[in-house]
C-alpha cells in the first residue's frame, strides 16, 4: 500500500508542474519582420479591396466614379482600423496580460 | 551573363503543370504537380505524426517529443488567443497549422513545388477559416453575431463605421491568404534569383567566377531565413484563425 501522505505530496507536485506548463501565455513573441508584414498586408489589402469593390459597383450601376471614390476612402479607413486592431493585439501579447 | 540557351526564369518554379491530364467535358481536371505535392504534404504529415504516436512511451523519443511539442504549441496558442472554449477547434487549427507548415518547409527542398505559393490554395484555406468563423458566430450568438459590425459609438457615426467594419471583416480572408502566398512567392523567387547569380558569375569565368562564392553564401543564409519564415507564416496563419474564432465565440468581450 502506498503511503497517502506520499500520494498527497505527489499530487501537489503534479499540480505545481501543471501550473507551470499550462498557462504559458505569450510563448512565441512575433518577430519585427512578421509584424511589419502583417501591418503592410492589412493596410494594402483593405485599400485595394475597397477600391476594387467600388469599381465593380460603378460598373454595375453605371455611376463611375462615385462608388470608386467612396469605397476607396472607406477601404483606407478599414485598413487603418485593421492595423490598429493588429497593433492592439500585438501590444496585448508583448505586455503579458496587459 | 551565362549561356543564353539556359534561360533563367525565377518564376518558372511556380508554374502549375499537368502530371496526368484529365479532361471532362470543357473542364480541365488534370492531376497537376500542385495536386501531387499536396498529396505528398498530406501523406508525409500523416505518416510522421502517425509514426510519432504509434509506439508511445512515457519518456518520449525524438519523434514523439516533436509531436508532443507541436501539440502543446498549438494547444497553448488556442488557449491564449481564443480561451479554453476555443479548444473545441483544436483538431481544425492543428490540421491547418501542420498542413501549412509541411507545405512551406517541403517547398524549400530543391526541385519541389511549394503548394502555399499558389493564391488558389491559400485563398481556399482562408475561405474555410472565415466560413468556420461565420458558422460558429451565428451558431453561438444567433443574429446577435451581427453586433460584431456595430462598435460603441453615437448613431450618426454608425452610418460610417458599420460599412468600415464590414469592409474590414471582408478583407480578412484576403489578407490572410495574400500574406502567406506573398511570403512564399517572394522568398522562393529571391532564392532562385541568387542561385541564378551563382551560375551566371561562374559561367563568366576568370576573376568573376571566384566572386560566385558570395551569392552562394547568401543563398545559405537566405535558406535559413526562409526556414524561419516557413514556420512563422504557419504560426501567423494559425494564430489569426484563433483570433478570428475568439471574436466569433466571445464578440467584443475581450476588450
Amino acid at each position: 500500500m502506498p503511503d497517502p501522505d506520499d500520494l498527497r505530496a505527489l499530487r501537489e507536485r503534479l499540480e505545481e508542474a501543471k501550473r507551470q506548463t499550462e498557462p504559458r501565455r505569450n510563448e512565441a513573441p512575433p518577430t519585427s519582420l512578421g509584424i511589419a508584414f502583417r501591418f503592410a498586408t492589412e493596410l494594402i489589402v483593405a485599400v485595394v479591396f475597397g477600391a476594387g469593390l467600388g469599381w465593380l459597383l460603378d460598373r454595375f450601376f453605371h455611376t463611375r466614379p462615385i462608388f470608386l471614390l467612396v469605397m476607396f476612402v472607406l477601404g483606407a479607413a478599414a485598413g487603418i482600423r485593421n492595423v490598429m486592431r493588429a497593433a492592439a493585439e500585438i501590444n496585448a501579447k508583448t505586455k503579458g496580460d496587459g | 551573363m551565362g549561356e543564353s540557351s539556359m534561360k533563367m526564369n525565377p518564376m518558372e518554379q511556380f508554374e502549375v503543370k499537368p502530371v496526368v491530364p484529365i479532361h471532362i467535358g470543357h473542364y480541365d481536371l488534370s492531376f497537376t504537380n500542385q495536386s501531387l505535392w499536396m498529396c505528398i504534404v498530406v501523406g508525409l504529415a500523416s505518416l510522421v505524426l502517425t509514426l510519432a504516436v504509434l509506439n508511445p512511451r512515457l519518456v518520449p523519443g525524438r519523434l514523439q517529443s516533436v509531436a508532443e511539442l507541436g501539440y502543446d504549441f498549438v494547444a497553448n496558442m488556442i488557449r491564449s488567443a481564443a480561451g479554453e472554449d476555443g479548444l473545441v477547434f483544436f483538431p481544425f487549427i492543428f490540421t491547418l497549422f501542420i498542413f501549412v507548415l509541411f507545405a512551406n518547409v517541403l517547398g524549400l527542398l530543391p526541385g519541389s513545388f511549394t503548394v502555399t505559393s499558389q493564391i488558389a490554395v491559400t485563398f481556399a484555406l482562408a475561405c474555410l477559416v472565415i466560413l468556420t468563423v461565420l458558422v460558429t458566430g451565428f451558431a453561438v450568438h444567433g443574429i446577435g453575431f451581427l453586433k460584431l459590425f456595430v462598435p460603441k459609438a453615437p448613431f450618426v457615426l454608425l452610418l460610417l463605421l458599420v460599412p468600415i467594419e464590414i469592409i474590414s471583416f471582408l478583407t480578412r480572408p484576403i489578407s490572410l491568404s495574400v500574406r502567406l502566398f506573398a511570403n512564399m512567392l517572394a522568398g522562393h523567387t529571391m532564392l532562385k534569383v541568387f542561385a541564378g547569380f551563382v551560375i551566371a558569375l561562374g559561367g563568366a569565368g576568370g576573376a568573376l567566377a571566384a566572386l560566385s562564392v558570395a551569392p552562394m553564401f547568401l543563398i545559405v543564409a537566405i535558406t535559413a531565413l526562409e526556414m524561419l519564415v516557413a514556420f512563422l507564416q504557419a504560426y501567423v496563419f494559425a494564430i489569426l484563425t484563433c483570433i478570428y474564432l475568439n471574436e466569433a465565440l466571445h464578440l467584443h468581450e475581450h476588450h
